[in-house]
């Protein structure tokens, strides 16, 4: 066999970087004899890992660019979404407690998510206003158009709905089928108008010339406003649950607490971690605010 | 974990590392350079496994010149993460020696 038959195992970008330096190597090593089974056991074994490691690579940037923007985004416009119908039904006296106590932390939550993304907002609004003025606005023109256009539709909807249902009895809306359109489509645009919103934020947010203490602030923000998300996800089906007295609705809702109680202390922690690391390699002059990265 | 990386001390990086300690090598010279302080025998693709992901990590860099014998250097970060894992493994030496009795100090 061949050395270079013995690249094949290798990703082809690895083997375009690393490959001629390989062969040489391996030639060197070689030195006029043939491969051993060894070496070529090596081969395949350093091969197979390299293209597991770039395989986990790509997916651990696909589902960190979905967490951050498209699952929260969606998350907190189904939560939103389905607040009214929520909001109308209503409990046995007897279990009245449950519900109030689901929504309680609910409003309570809801209040200090959009406590931490204005704080995170007001910690960028400095680099904001320098990439503005720096000519930054044609980069996120088109998100923004898109966005505001979600938003105004979404808008409508919600005034729309508002408008039957104080001109139409509980009987006739339950029966519209324009009702029941109207509604799935503001839950739609409501979804979309807070992907577009996030999305906004998560590409004008690789322009900004944050320094490091903010950066840290804003990866513990993110952190905490994730948290925030699913903690409303969890309430939101536990009051779901005791709404429709719903054993499976329940079992969800523990299972999502469970997973609030596992995940976010430690996502929670990595950012403070990764917060300490930059702070501290600022302090030994080996961070510089981030450069502008290209649009994703 | 260490944050750099380094385990071990027959880690195929940290041999790298102190390998490249005293100046820039290609490949065949780190395998040589390593068997010799070690005698570890590094196979090529272990050896180039733990040189992508020092590259990767900015431990080391590659240098110009030839591209089929490319040289690698340590870069600052490197050496900071190079003293940092031989600090550990020094603590850990000095214990186990002190405990065994080989080692009063």
């Amino acid at each position: 066999m061949k050395p270079a038959n013995l690249l094949r195992w290798y990703p082809s970008a690895w083997r375009e970087r690393y490959g001629e330096e390989l062969l040489a190597l391996i030639q060197d090593t070689l030195d006029e004899g043939r491969p051993t089974w060894r070496l070529r056991l090596g081969m395949v074994r350093g091969g197979l890992r390299e293209r597991v490691h770039q395989a986990g690579q790509a997916g651990i940037t696909a589902v960190k660019r979905a967490s951050s923007t498209w699952l929260l985004a969606v998350a907190t416009g189904l939560i939103l979404a389905g607040l009214p119908w929520n909001l109308k039904a209503s409990l046995p006296p007897s279990r009245a407690w449950q519900g109030a106590a689901a929504l309680d932390a609910l409003a309570g939550v809801i209040a200090f998510t959009g406590a931490a993304v204005l704080a995170s907002g007001l910690v960028a609004a400095p680099a904001f206003i320098a990439f503005l003025r720096e000519g930054g606005w044609p980069k996120i023109r088109r998100r923004v158009v898109w966005a505001a256009g979600a938003t105004v539709a979404a808008g409508g909807g919600l005034a729309g709905l508002g408008l039957a249902q104080r001109s139409m009895t509980s009987a006739q809306l339950s029966h519209s089928w324009a009702y029941f359109i109207g509604d799935v489509a503001t839950a739609l645009a409501l979804v979309a108008a807070f992907g577009l919103w996030t999305s906004v934020a998560a590409a004008t947010a690789k322009h900004l010339k944050l320094a490091p203490r903010a950066r840290a602030a804003q990866l513990l923000l993110a952190a905490v406003t994730v948290t925030a998300v699913l903690t409303m996800v969890t309430a939101n089906t536990i009051w779901l649950a005791a709404v429709q007295s719903s054993l499976p609705w329940l079992v969800v809702g523990v299972a999502n607490l469970a997973l609030v109680g596992v995940v976010t202390p430690r996502m929670i922690g990595r950012a403070v971690r990764k917060g300490r690391r930059m702070r501290s390699a600022t302090s030994r002059g080996r961070y510089s605010p981030s450069a502008p990265r290209s649009a994703g | 974990m260490a944050p750099s990386g380094l385990r071990r001390a027959n880690d195929p990086p940290l041999l790298i590392l102190v390998s490249l300690a005293d100046g820039p090598k290609h490949g065949h010279a780190l395998a040589k350079d390593i068997e010799d302080f070690a005698g570890v025998r590094l196979g090529p693709g272990a050896l180039y496994g733990a040189i992508t992901r020092l590259v990767e990590r900015g431990l080391i860099e590659p240098l110009g010149g030839d591209d089929r014998r490319r040289p690698y250097r340590i870069t600052p970060p490197g050496s900071a993460a190079l003293a940092g894992a031989l600090a550990d493994l020094r603590r850990v030496t000095s214990a186990g020696l002190a405990r065994l009795g080989l080692d009063p100090a």
